[in-house]
């Protein structure tokens, strides 16, 4: 197998990116259930935190204000970021589809990103798009960001995250027969630790330092946090450059894992012929 | 639906959920780590409030164990229904999705109870089981003593609560019909059951109108929890009777979106 010239990859990503968009475009109106179920999740948790801030001003420094715009940028970040690279992955190895990929002179992982990238494009106009405007126009949440630029650069890190996190979950689909319950108990860790139900803050000191060293939060908190303008974590602040500077370090070592995993998993892998 | 059939269907659900067991203690790892998964995963909420009231705050008027009661019931009406119906919006999307429902057409029972039936789902056992045990601290934390009265009321809107979980299940399913292949449905209920979770004071009036009569949810969990703690909820038994009307909606719906299945021949 000899791998792409470097100059053919981006052709190779758009090429599969539009193919995924138009696959995925068939059935549009899946993503549209977005546009009914992220509000409400949303009008749940503004009156939950109008309740539970009834009595005070400030929560471990938020304020109720900033507390909404949280929960507006996790709700948009995550339709940017979304992932299911695992199950994927796990589908191939458990049908041995994987060999039609194995035999071909692109990495699996470049294909899949690439995926990624066409679905999460329909994510965003049917998605994103929708949310932002209902957030904005009806419910009036001002979702302007403390600084676009850092934004953008943390969203594409935590879009890298999300996809490794979940690509080095569907490599241990080489291992276990069934991984199903390994992808669950990941899923439900990053439910809690992205800081998607509430902000890591909240938790013990002790848990919000292990955050550090966890990918969970590189996903959705630190992009969150990139939104609002600061970040703070067990006691830590840092700056937004700061913090941008550890989730593209963290982005570098979930990658090095992925191919780790990519080429001991490779050597594990059995078909007779598809 | 005579006694007879209700008979022959509870002896079915009986043999399906020794079947069930048994595949369950056949894959045991599986089961358990699929059991511990859907537990934890419906006491995430629990968490959230734990860390909420952990960081000095609340809901109004509502200690940290009484909401957690709210939620308890909550995760025990969700384990229960799922025991009874948790395959169905899943059984039924895939069936039409893949054109297979013939098979179950052609069978001579009624296609929502066989599918209800086969498709029972023994780790939601673990789910009411966690719901239990989060209801016995929580009421052993904020409940003095329990009359007999509040018992009863208790038990009364906790089984219009479970008409609430079914109806909403077959509502999904129903949509399938039309709505072919979505596997996306069940995040709809998961949304609007949120409403059920926490005190309703903290909703608007017209909002808390809404989730305790037209999409009664608020039965779930906040008014069961409420009766147990002796606290009135107004309306509350009229909205029972809107559970049960709820639930009969919900299959006269399913019976009647059915006919819009089209297949080739399974």
């Amino acid at each position: 197998m000899t791998a792409l010239p470097l100059t053919q990859h981006w052709a190779v990503m758009r090429a599969v990116s539009v193919v995924t968009y138009k696959e995925w475009a068939a059935y549009r109106t899946h993503s549209l259930v977005s546009v009914f179920v992220g509000p409400v999740y949303f009008v749940v948790q503004y009156f939950i935190w109008s309740a539970v801030y009834g009595g005070t001003d400030t929560l471990h420094g938020i304020e109720h204000t900033q507390m909404i715009r949280y929960f507006g940028a996790v709700t948009l970040i995550g339709y940017l970021t979304m992932d299911f690279a695992d199950w994927n992955l796990s589908m191939l190895v458990r049908t041995g589809r994987y060999l039609t990929f194995a035999l071909r002179p692109l990495h699996h992982r470049f294909f899949a990103l690439s995926q990624k990238v066409g679905h999460r494009a329909l994510g965003f106009v049917f998605e994103f798009l929708p949310c932002l405007l209902i957030f904005v126009l009806l419910f009036g949440v001002d979702m302007r960001p403390a600084s676009a630029g850092w934004l953008v650069v943390t969203v594409v890190l935590a879009f890298l995250m999300g996809f490794y996190l979940r690509y080095c979950l569907g490599l241990v689909s080489f291992w276990l027969v069934d991984s199903g319950g390994l992808r669950g108990v990941v899923t439900i860790l990053s439910g809690l630790f992205s800081g998607a139900l509430i902000p890591l803050v909240f938790f013990p000191h002790w848990l919000q330092v292990l955050q550090l060293f966890l990918p969970f939060q590189y996903t959705l908190y630190v992009p969150a946090m990139v939104f609002a303008g600061s970040y703070d974590v067990g006691a830590t602040h840092l700056s937004i450059a700061q913090i941008v500077g550890c989730q593209a370090v963290a982005v570098g070592v979930m990658f090095l894992l992925s191919e780790v995993l990519h080429r001991a998993a490779a050597r594990r892998f059995t078909d007779a012929g598809s | 639906m005579d006694t007879v059939a209700a008979r022959r269907y509870l002896a079915a659900y009986r043999v399906c959920l020794r079947i069930a067991a048994r595949q369950a203690t056949t894959y045991r790892a599986s089961f358990l780590l699929s059991s511990l998964i859907a537990l934890v995963g419906n006491l995430a909420f629990p968490l959230v409030t734990v860390l909420i009231y952990g960081s000095g705050a609340g809901f109004p008027g509502w200690t940290a164990d009484e909401v957690l009661l709210i939620q308890g019931v909550f995760t025990l009406s969700a384990g229960l229904s799922g025991l009874v119906l948790g395959a169905v919006v899943q059984v039924t999307i895939d069936r039409v999705r893949q054109g297979t429902l013939e098979v179950v057409l052609l069978k001579p029972v009624r296609p929502l109870p066989f599918i209800a039936l086969t498709g029972v789902q023994p780790e939601s056992a673990g789910v009411a089981l966690g719901g239990a045990v989060l209801v016995a601290c929580a009421a052993s934390r904020s409940v003095q003593t329990i009359s007999v009265g509040a018992a009863l009321s208790f038990v009364g809107l906790f089984l219009a609560g479970l008409c609430v979980m079914a109806g909403v299940v077959l509502v999904m399913a129903a949509t399938s019909f039309r709505w072919v292949g979505n596997s996306r449905l069940p995040e709809i209920a998961d949304s609007v059951q949120m409403f059920g979770r926490y005190p309703m004071a903290i909703f608007p009036g017209a909002l808390q109108g809404v989730v305790t009569f037209v999409v009664p949810v608020a039965m779930v969990g906040f008014v069961p929890a409420s009766a147990l703690l002796g606290r009135s909820v107004a309306g509350a038994w009229p909205a029972a009777a809107t559970c049960v009307a709820f639930l009969a909606f919900g299959v006269w719906l399913y019976d009647r979106q059915i006919r819009h299945y089209q297949g080739v021949g399974g």
